[in-house]
């Protein structure tokens, strides 16, 4: 089990004045039974009314609202997040040839997850690489998953800058390489065309050095957002696949928000009045929540928030105070 | 009283068709046997200046709506035809009680739909089916609306099979139906038109439409405020219905507005008045769900309200009618509204629907492929006639153009065969004579949770065209005034 204290920071920088500024922000970790999240906390600068709901697959989005002109929109979340470990696929494993018999009830209980999606084409290129999957694999769901991740980590390049956030599964296959958004979804395109539900999970990667007492250990895409795949496999449920690490999905891994895709789970989208440009900054730093002598750091790290803007309760109706 | 050398009808066949007018004898049929009787005696120079007149008094009401296909983006005048639809008050009782009962399911539909998900559980109906609809609003999934209330306003369309006589349902428009106000022009203009005939005909009114509608948008008001605020939001002047939305907000004494004249603070909506900000309690909005929240929906939207379904998610303001209820007049989920009305109400259908074929279902499709000459394939999302293929009339290249589209992508159509529409008599301007033209019927329904209220009759649309069987205003249809005639069977 490992407990972090994660800071999340989301500026705009606008050439001029904007107002009437609307943001959907899905920064709230996923509390379930493999991650607890102890304490969330929403802050906007300049102060925002807002509220909060769960979507329709669990992920909590908080709105928030700003009339007054602004140049600068500061969003930080602030949240504790226990992770524990991960399930992992269960012994005798289903034969992918059984996927068959149940193609139909697997679209029934799960059609978002196996539904091409605006990122995530069916494709023949897609279909290609499904194909070399299942001829090196194990024949068995687990192992599918697992040679398809596995191949995409191997034959595509981590390269930062290669696509950008609109970038569908279309433009990393033209240039063999891609971020763990791209990895994401070819992972995702790959096992829904052979049958197997699977959904996007944007969240965090926790690098070796936040992690206290675990080794030091290089992570690719630094300390940062994060995305990965989670498949389900009959018989065991949903499992995370990592392409971009190409390692199982460890206590390093914090979920914050499931999709179809990108498009579903943005951390901030939002629309505002005014004709200016923007630019974007984000910042995420993470620390082990305990230090090594065991020492309690939740208080600390909130007091040296900052408290100048006005914060978004999670329940809807009520409304902030600046 | 039947058809023979009579002024106006001379020459008049009622053709192989259901004949609203006339039975397949040539005998005015009882309903009608007052109004032949009298236009019967009518000089067709009469009728003429009685047409032109009814003409002017569109023209200068400005009743008007927009073609957009043709790229001219004209407004027009709607084509009306002095000769009504009349049907018994027997008669319409059981359309009343089968549109009723069809309200009440699709509602009960769509609560379940973005609730508990009872219907798919049951395996009554595919998932996959209502997740591919392209109006499904994954938003709208666990959100409590006000007094569970989708389905505010319906318009549901009915056409007579001339083979059978019986009323069949063709299709459900759930989510912005318009044309309630042709009905109440249409009668206006009928009375000021045929005094006479209105004195000799006990027709029941339609007038009270805007004050039932008035009221139910009052009951949803989240605050009791006496004053509670209810405005209608139109996308603007450029909309095809823009005529109707001015026309009802003057009807019900409303604010009309646009995206722009709204805004959200938190999660509370105001209105933009010359006094400041004043708070919005319902909405009767006349926007398409994918332009009324940019936050929410399409953000390219230039027509909505940022942060709008927030509000309503708070419960502080009501929408009529409610997002995502695109779901329910899918076309191919239309197909499975019997379905609806066994599971929710234990009730057979009173009103039949038309034979569906899915085109996504490979025993389907094979038979819509081999079978397109014959059939109306109709694409699953789309409305007002527009995407649609009329085998039986289309050329040999579109037929096979259409079928290249169904290939593509078999979850966006369904087909179903040619249903011979009945006809009623209508001037022919150009040949100067009476001539059986195709006729639909697009009853409008308001529910308020308790009970579905229909204002009785509905818009007749009629298509002008020799032979079409597109009753759309958009593709050049026109109307008629409806008359339900108390106490005939």
């Amino acid at each position: 089990m490992n407990r972090f204290h994660l800071l999340h920071a989301t500026e705009f920088i606008y050439d001029g004045p904007v107002y009437e500024s609307y943001n959907e922000v899905r920064l709230r970790p996923i509390h379930d039974d493999r991650q607890s999240c102890l304490s969330f906390r929403l802050i906007t600068s300049p102060a925002s009314r807002g509220s909060s709901y769960k979507d329709g697959y669990g992920n909590w989005i908080h709105v928030t609202s700003i009339l007054a002109p602004h140049r600068r929109l500061r969003i930080e979340a602030e949240s504790v997040v226990l992770v524990h470990e991960a399930p992992v696929p269960e012994p005798g494993s289903m034969p992918l040839s059984g996927l068959d018999a149940v193609r139909a009830d697997l679209l029934e209980e799960h059609f978002d997850w196996l539904a091409p999606s605006a990122y995530v084409p069916y494709l023949p290129e897609i279909a290609e690489i499904s194909k070399t999957a299942e001829a090196g694999c194990d024949g068995t769901v687990a192992g599918f998953a697992e040679t398809a991740s596995d191949f995409i980590h191997n034959s595509f390049v981590y390269q930062k800058g290669a696509t950008h956030v609109n970038s569908s599964v279309r433009d990393s296959l033209a240039l063999r390489a891609g971020v763990c958004q791209d990895f994401a979804h070819l992972l995702l395109g790959v096992v829904r065309m052979r049958g197997l539900p699977a959904r996007y999970v944007s969240g965090y990667i926790v690098s070796g050095s936040a992690t206290a007492g675990t080794k030091q250990e290089e992570v690719i895409g630094g300390q940062a957002s994060h995305a990965w795949a989670e498949v389900f496999l009959p018989g065991s449920g949903w499992i995370g696949f990592d392409p971009t690490l190409g390692k199982p999905i460890g206590l390093r891994h914090i979920r914050v928000a499931y999709g179809r895709d990108y498009g579903d789970v943005p951390p901030v989208r939002g629309v505002y009045k005014g004709r200016a440009g923007q630019s974007l900054s984000v910042d995420v730093r993470f620390r082990p929540a305990l230090d090594d002598s065991g020492h309690e750091q939740i208080a600390e790290a909130k007091s040296e928030s900052d408290h100048s803007g006005g914060s978004i309760p999670e329940r809807p109706q009520q409304h902030s105070q600046q | 009283m039947c058809l023979s050398d009579r002024g106006l009808f001379s020459g008049y066949t009622a053709g192989p068709f259901y004949d609203e007018m006339f039975s397949a004898q040539g005998c005015a049929r009882s309903h009608y046997a007052r109004l032949f009787e009298k236009l019967g005696v009518m000089a067709p120079t009469q009728f003429e200046d009685r047409r032109k007149h009814a003409d002017l008094s569109f023209l200068l009401q400005g009743i008007t709506f927009t073609v957009y296909s043709d790229g001219r983006g004209t407004e027009r005048l709607f084509p009306f035809d002095l000769i009504p639809r009349i049907l018994p008050q027997a008669e319409w009782a059981r359309i009343e009680a089968g549109l009723s009962q069809r309200v009440v399911a699709l509602n009960l539909f769509l609560q379940d739909v973005y609730g508990k998900q009872l219907i798919l559980k049951d395996r009554k109906i595919p998932s996959s089916l209502v997740y591919s609809c392209r109006h499904f609003r994954r938003e709208m999934i666990g959100l409590e609306v006000p007094h569970g209330i989708y389905t505010h306003v319906c318009g549901i369309d009915l056409v007579r099979d001339s083979s059978t006589g019986e009323f069949l349902v063709l299709e459900d428009n759930v989510r912005t139906p318009s044309g309630i106000s042709y009905v109440l022009e249409n009668r206006l203009v009928m009375t000021r038109t045929f005094p006479e005939a209105f004195q000799e005909h006990e027709v029941l009114p339609v007038n009270h439409y805007p004050a039932e509608l008035s009221r139910i948008l009052r009951t949803l008001s989240p605050r009791t405020d006496p004053d509670a605020q209810i405005v209608l939001l139109t996308p603007g002047i450029h909309n095809s219905a823009y005529f109707e939305h001015s026309f009802l907000a003057q009807q019900m004494g409303i604010e009309l507005v646009e995206g722009r004249d709204l805004i959200v603070d938190g999660v509370v909506v105001y209105m933009k008045t010359i006094y400041g900000l004043k708070r919005v309690d319902v909405i009767y909005r006349r926007v398409d769900d994918d332009f009324l929240d940019p936050l929410c929906f399409r953000s390219d939207s230039m027509l909505g309200v940022p942060g709008l379904m927030g509000a309503y998610r708070a419960g502080n303001v009501a929408l009529a009618n409610t997002p995502g209820n695109g779901v329910a007049d899918d076309k191919a989920i239309y197909a499975y509204v019997p379905t609806l009305i066994h599971y929710y109400l234990g009730e057979d259908p009173i009103l039949r629907s038309v034979e569906t074929y899915l085109c996504d279902r490979s025993d389907h499709l094979s038979h819509v492929l081999s079978n397109l000459p014959s059939l109306v394939v109709k694409s699953v999302g789309e409305s007002g006639g527009y995407g649609m293929l009329m085998g039986p009339s289309a050329a040999h290249a579109e037929i096979e153009a259409f079928r290249e589209k169904i290939l593509a992508d078999p979850r966006n159509f369904i087909a179903q065969p040619i249903v011979p529409l009945s006809v009623v008599p209508s001037y022919d301007s150009a040949a100067r004579c009476m001539a059986g033209r195709h006729v639909d019927l697009r009853p409008y329904c308001l529910y308020d949770g308790q009970e579905v209220t229909i204002v009785p009759g509905g818009l007749t649309r009629v298509a002008l065209q020799a032979g079409s069987l597109v009753v759309n205003s958009s593709q050049g249809g026109g109307s008629k005034d409806t008359w339900i005639l108390r106490g005939e069977c």
